[in-house]
């Protein structure tokens, strides 16, 4: 029953967005559980079979996409799940396919600058600041993506990690600032 | 002794009335959420003197019993929410603890001591909280199981601490703000400092370093 609402619910957004917001573009077999808010005027394109949720129990329980500039582009792949993320643009964000992401923020900018004026950001443009999301990534609870970030395939992110440099593919992520470890190696001493 | 305590309680109330109604509204209310989860769904216990000054939330199959004496209170205005996620988990939670702002997200089991205190934390025995419907999805990668984390008496949770998979703290110890710990074991009256924990310095070396006896 809450599968049929959900599926319903996915494509009276679809219609929506093809009636009256151009910008977005979602593939069939969307099904939205818990609330979907896309905001801005950017490109937003999202695969099909898609999962919209939040996590059980938590006060924030809504997924948000925002694309701030006009020549932001946001493009989520085939099968991703997102529970409560929270995905925000200026210049481009790509996510892969078997995507699991859960109520994590990704971001490609600051919004301010760090000069007393706290103006818009001087030194960023799209090759500097771009995000790239390999295939089945999983991302925990908590945690956040900064600017410049390139994930590979496979890697997985632990809950409340903070990642600024990329990621080789493969590997498991913590800490703040994220660092990686190998197999079999312990954390804590 | 009974009537000492009486009598000191009722000189708190006529110097600070706001303070005795808001007690008085915290301990009814505890009373009523004691009626509704003990007696209206399964697998759930609360001890009987259960003061709520905020929000307790209880969602899932798993078995819950929290003991006698608890009190939640207001932690950045949120207050006790506890998911567990499968019919095996199981929550244990001791006596005389303070429990503000703290969620606990279980899948196999989380055994929590007496008189525990804790801030707005995370206790969460799992890597991803919806792993079982990933599941249609092929993955073949190490992502690490749940596992049983223990937590012992006197222990201070502070703000914004992430407990996973795995940890075991020892009684009178100390979490500091903003740690996160992962397959941690914390010895007896430590303090555990870092994202993530790495080395947890003994408590009665840094007070003998400061001066404090």
């Amino acid at each position: 029953m809450r599968d049929v609402i959900a599926g319903i619910r996915g494509r009276l957004f679809i219609l929506m967005c093809k009636f009256f917001r151009r910008n977005i573009k979602i593939k069939e077999g969307l099904k939205i559980y818990k609330r979907l808010s896309i905001g801005g005027k950017g490109m937003v394109s999202i695969g099909s079979n898609c999962i919209v949720d939040g996590i059980r129990g938590d006060s924030i329980q809504h997924v948000t996409i925002d694309a701030y500039s006009p020549e932001a582009v946001i493009t989520i792949g085939n099968n991703a799940q997102l529970y409560a993320a929270r995905i925000a643009a200026k210049f481009q964000v790509t996510i892969g396919n078997n995507v699991l992401i859960e109520e994590s923020g990704i971001t490609d900018t600051d919004f301010h600058s760090i000069d007393r004026s706290r103006g818009n950001p001087v030194d960023e443009n799209r090759d500097k600041c771009q995000i790239n999301i390999g295939n089945s990534v999983s991302i925990g609870a908590r945690s956040l993506i900064t600017k410049g970030v390139a994930i590979g395939d496979n890697a997985v992110i632990a809950p409340g990690s903070i990642v600024t440099t990329s990621v080789k593919p493969g590997s498991l992520v913590f800490g703040n600032p994220a660092r990686t470890i190998m197999q079999g190696q312990s954390v804590s001493e | 002794m009974f009537y000492r305590k009486a009598l000191n309680n009722i000189k708190i109330s006529i110097q600070d009335p706001l303070y005795f109604f808001q007690s008085l509204t915290a301990f009814l209310r505890g009373f009523l959420y004691i009626i509704y989860y003990n007696f209206f769904t399964r697998n759930v216990k609360i001890g009987f003197p259960f003061k709520a000054y905020a929000p307790v939330r209880i969602i899932g199959p798993g078995s819950v019993s929290i003991g006698k004496d608890c009190s939640v209170y207001k932690n950045v205005f949120r207050g006790l929410t506890i998911v567990t996620s499968s019919c095996d988990a199981v929550v244990n939670i001791g006596r005389k603890c303070a429990l503000g702002g703290l969620t606990i997200r279980c899948s196999k089991r989380v055994e929590i001591g007496d008189c525990v205190m804790t801030a707005t934390s995370l206790i969460q025995d799992s890597f991803f909280v919806n792993y079982d419907k990933t599941m249609s999805i092929p993955i073949n990668k190490p992502i690490p199981e749940p596992k049983e984390i223990s937590i012992g008496n006197n222990v201070w949770l502070s703000m914004g601490s992430i407990l996973l998979r795995g940890c075991n703290i020892g009684s009178d110890s100390v979490i500091s703000a903003g740690s996160w710990c992962f397959d941690a074991t914390i010895k007896d009256y430590f303090l555990a400092i870092g994202n993530p924990v790495k080395k947890a310095l003994p408590i009665e070396k840094l007070q003998r370093l400061k001066g404090i006896s």
